[in-house]
């Protein structure tokens, strides 16, 4: 795959050497097959969000039919976010970012691509089954009982080759990106097979199942999907600015600190379970400031408040913005889940806004900072095809949308749980005040889906010009292959 | 840190961290609840809780599950210190595991976008949760909640009116020769949201001290949700 | 990796990143140090010393019995049933069914039924060995004294939690009647002649 690339390949400005060297002439099947299917399927989130915040206007739009009514608009919203795209997008770069650093090929190519194409599969019977209410109830793990096979096996198939991959690597030292990926390629088989068993095929017993749903969701956002954001800016922060990373230990420290405590929390305060679990997710939640922390210094002495190069490199803007997201969701949940501050947000829209920034400000931006880097070199075209004009949209379009979206909800979640506090406020009132800042999110979620079809169409028109390339070499320029 | 034997080991073992505490732990400590006696006072004698789902609220509890409802609504009262969630007449105290010992799958819901449902059994009554899924304008005026319609069926009177048709205002009343009757999954719903009380005390749920603030008294039927 | 990263040309790696070697800064360590430090304080005030029984508001064990209403004989229960679920039902089991080979049934049994209690208290004070017939079954195991783990109150707590709890309705015990029994000096365990002995009111 992205292996044939010459090691001499930099990302600055020398014209690439044979991109096809050596005689085979791997089809990138399977690590575009899981990129492409995410972002469709991050698209088609987004749509179902849109969907859901369209009713906060009127609660009779599209209330007529049970398949399109609020619960399950957001539960297949969930599944479509997080297995439809989170996952896959992670497995992507995660692969991608193996055999690169490892120097290597892929293996099992073909595996995988069955792989991308089973996960796809699974996620498309789950998101039907959202739709025809056949959810659990459980906040992003909505599926049933037959689904979750599909995509422990779909997983496997996909992990294994990643495995494989990385033990083949050329020997030498591991850089931290490699660390990150392998955390999350082990950690979600672990935590989606205990959720898997105790939530589904063998239910623990009371709100024992409410714990474990609550550590899976937590573990899979603080740790699985921060290991894969995190080795991607990893890489191509300090790779594209031309600068090492600053520090090792402190990439060592945030690794591992995540690894530990970034799975203890998700459990909010008031939740009828013993306080001994409540609390120890509160400390928890508390110490990944440790990570936090090591995170920023360790990216501010590597850039050194270096931002000129932000202009030039897509990528680039997309980590940059979407590691700033990233702490900004860190420290509000680091607050969030204090007593004082939880009696106010807690079961609020403060909670979604976090999660909504976390998820599309930090992982989604991140994400599109990669794929714009790796997608041109498994279609082995250059990087510049991609049209700058809507890639440039697609940036500002996604990220104003976020902050908008963000912010309109974190004021709306805010102003919901200060309200609620006096009693003296009926509850339909409170909900009704906050109707403004939330049909503000609406405009918010709109420009995320406009600027997600730009990036679509820009990856269909690079898509083109890719397979129009391979026919032209293939069939038509044969003699015209440089040595 | 240069070997993928290292970081599986280290991995392994935080994994197995969280697991025993978070998994493992409460696991044996409230896996096995089981019935237990309420506390009362005096010389009332004490009776045995939770007592599970009649049939009708337990497939009730099923179409509240396929709808999305923990969507909007949750099951769960905070304690009076962490919430204003008693003072809104929501509970008479705060929910505990022994309340859910028989839910399967435990719909606790994450976020409020209409009330607490835990208690609404004893602030409800079987018409107001019909006109409430027919549509919750007739109740609440100002409320979000979308209208479940579909969960009726209107169809033309013959002979006598059935005397469980819903009888509605002018506006959203059928035309005249029609009448609106709940469906059995709306009855079920409904079943299902009377069952929902949690006003015994518990051992580890004792009657909470009166809170400081000046609360409402608790909630009546209707309204001030 | 080069040890002094910041002068190491790009491509070096070619073109990979490379990571320097920078130490940990002390004040991340102190922060490290110091959120690990409250942390604890934390889980000491707030976990409820990992009883299944706490939840918030409430931080111990003893806060939530002292929230429990006290009734007329409310607060022997509370209690008796601490004990009781803390010590007794381990061989006894939570719900006074007992467990064959390990100890009798304690629900709807005669001896625990039985009015005024001396016999149980006894049992419970000295220990009980040998054979028993408890609900018209033959046991023989042995049960150990527990004069020295617990007070007056405690077993008096107890044996009213047991003969008030699962279908058994008898009057509670006071401790003046553990106290009286716990005078009588008795060397070794009991057994069911002796207990048989002793009258019922």
């Amino acid at each position: 795959m992205s292996a044939t690339d010459s090691p001499a390949r930099t990302a600055t400005s020398s014209p690439p050497q044979t991109l096809r060297a050596g005689a085979e002439r791997l089809c990138p099947a399977g690590l575009l097959a899981l990129c492409a299917g995410a972002v469709a399927w991050l698209f088609i989130a987004l749509l179902l969000g849109l969907i859901d915040s369209l009713k906060f206007h009127d609660p009779g739009f599209l209330a007529g039919s049970p398949y399109l009514s609020y619960g399950r608009v957001h539960a297949a919203q969930g599944t479509a976010l997080l297995y439809g795209f989170a996952v896959p997008a992670s497995l992507g770069v995660g692969l991608w970012l193996i055999c690169r650093l490892g120097r290597t090929v892929l293996a099992g190519r073909f595996v995988v691509f069955l792989g991308a194409l089973f996960w796809n599969f699974a996620v498309t019977v789950a998101v039907i089954a959202n739709v025809c209410g056949g959810g659990r109830g459980y906040d992003y793990f909505d599926l049933t009982v037959h689904c979750a096979p599909l995509f422990f096996i779909a997983y496997l198939l996909i992990g294994v080759c990643g495995m494989l991959t990385f033990h083949q690597r050329q020997p030498g030292p591991l850089y931290p990106s490699q660390w990150f990926v392998l955390g999350s390629l082990f950690w979600f088989p672990w935590i989606f097979s205990t959720a898997a068993m105790l939530l589904l095929l063998m239910p623990a017993r009371g709100t024992l199942q409410s714990a474990i749903h609550w550590w899976y969701v937590h573990n899979v956002d603080n740790v699985f999907l921060g290991f894969a954001g995190l080795a991607s800016s990893f890489y191509f922060i300090p790779k594209l600015l031309g600068r090492p990373l600053h520090s090792r230990q402190l990439a060592a420290l945030a690794f591992w600190t995540i690894a530990l405590f970034g799975g203890w929390g998700g459990i909010p305060q008031g939740a009828p379970l013993p306080s001994w679990i409540i609390s120890l997710g509160v400390i928890g939640t508390v110490l990944t400031a440790v990570p936090v922390l090591a995170i920023f210094t360790n990216f501010y002495r590597t850039t050194r408040g270096d931002l000129k190069r932000l202009d030039d490199n897509l990528t680039l803007r997309f980590s940059y913005i979407g590691l700033l997201f990233y702490f900004v969701a860190a420290a509000q949940q680091i607050v969030g889940v204090l007593p004082n501050v939880s009696a106010i947000t807690a079961l609020t829209w403060f909670g979604v806004a976090q999660k909504q920034l976390f998820h599309l400000g930090f992982f989604a931006l991140t994400m599109f900072g990669a794929l714009y880097y790796i997608i041109p070199r498994l279609l082995d075209v250059e990087e510049t095809a991609w049209r700058p004009k809507l890639a440039k949209a697609h940036f500002y379009l996604t990220v104003i949308g976020i902050v908008i979206s963000y912010l309109s909800l974190l004021v709306c979640g805010v102003g919901q749980g200060v309200l609620l506090v006096n009693p003296a406020h009926p509850f339909a009132d409170v909900m009704r005040s906050t109707l403004a800042p939330l049909r503000v999110s609406t405009a918010g979620d709109l420009l995320v889906v406009v600027g997600t079809i730009l990036f679509l169409l820009n990856f269909a028109l690079l898509l083109t010009r890719a397979c129009f390339k391979c026919w032209a070499d293939c069939c038509v320029g044969k003699e015209k292959q440089p040595a | 840190m240069n070997s993928g034997a290292t970081l599986f080991l280290g991995l392994f073992v935080s994994m197995a961290c969280s697991f025993l505490a978070f998994v493992l732990g409460p696991q044996l400590q409230i896996g096995n609840l089981a019935q237990t006696d309420t506390v009362v006072t005096g010389d009332a004698s004490p009776q045995t809780y939770p007592i599970g789902q009649p049939g009708d609220a337990h497939q009730g509890a099923e179409i509240y599950r396929a709808n999305g409802c923990t969507a909007c609504h949750t099951q769960m009262v905070r304690p009076w210190s962490l919430g204003p969630d008693i003072q809104h007449g929501w509970g008479v105290r705060r929910s505990v595991a022994e309340d859910y010992l028989f839910e399967q799958p435990v719909l606790l819901g994450t976020q409020r976008i209409g009330p607490d449902l835990a208690n609404f059994g004893r602030r409800s009554d079987l018409n107001g949760i019909l006109f409430r899924l027919y549509d919750p304008r007739l109740i609440t005026p100002r409320s979000l909640m979308p209208s479940y319609r579909f969960l009726f069926e209107q169809h033309a009177i013959q002979g006598a009116a059935s005397p469980d048709a819903l009888v509605l205002p002018a506006q959203i009343a059928p035309p005249a020769g029609y009448e609106v009757l709940a469906r059995p999954q709306a009855r079920a719903l409904a079943a299902y949201l009377l069952s929902l009380r949690q006003d015994v005390y518990l051992f580890e749920a004792p009657p909470p001290p009166a809170p400081k603030t000046n609360a409402v008294p608790a909630a009546t039927n209707s309204t001030a949700k | 990796m080069s040890p002094d990263g910041a002068q190491k040309p790009v491509n070096q790696n070619g073109g990979e990143p490379s990571a320097g070697f920078s130490e940990i800064p002390l004040w991340l360590i102190m922060v490290f140090g110091g959120l690990f430090y409250w942390s604890q304080l934390y889980l000491d005030g707030h976990a409820g010393g990992f009883s299944p029984k706490v939840y918030a508001p409430y931080d111990s064990l003893d806060e939530v019995i002292a929230a429990n209403p006290k009734g007329a004989g409310d607060e022997m229960r509370i209690l008796g049933r601490s004990v009781f679920e803390k010590t007794c039902a381990a061989c006894h089991q939570p719900g006074g069914t007992g467990k064959a080979g390990i100890a009798p049934p304690l629900a709807e049994s005669e001896w625990v039924l039985a009015p005024g209690g001396d016999r149980i208290v006894r049992a419970v004070l000295n220990g009980l060995t040998g054979p028993i017939n408890v609900k018209g079954q033959d046991w023989n195991l042995s049960m150990p004294p527990w004069r020295d783990n617990f007070s007056d109150k405690d077993i008096a707590a107890v044996l009213t939690y047991i003969r008030s709890s699962w279908g058994n309705k008898a009057a509670p015990i006071k401790p003046e009647l553990v106290k009286a029994a716990r005078a009588e000096s008795h060397p070794g365990p009991e057994t069911s002649e002796e207990l048989l002995k002793i009258p019922v009111q």
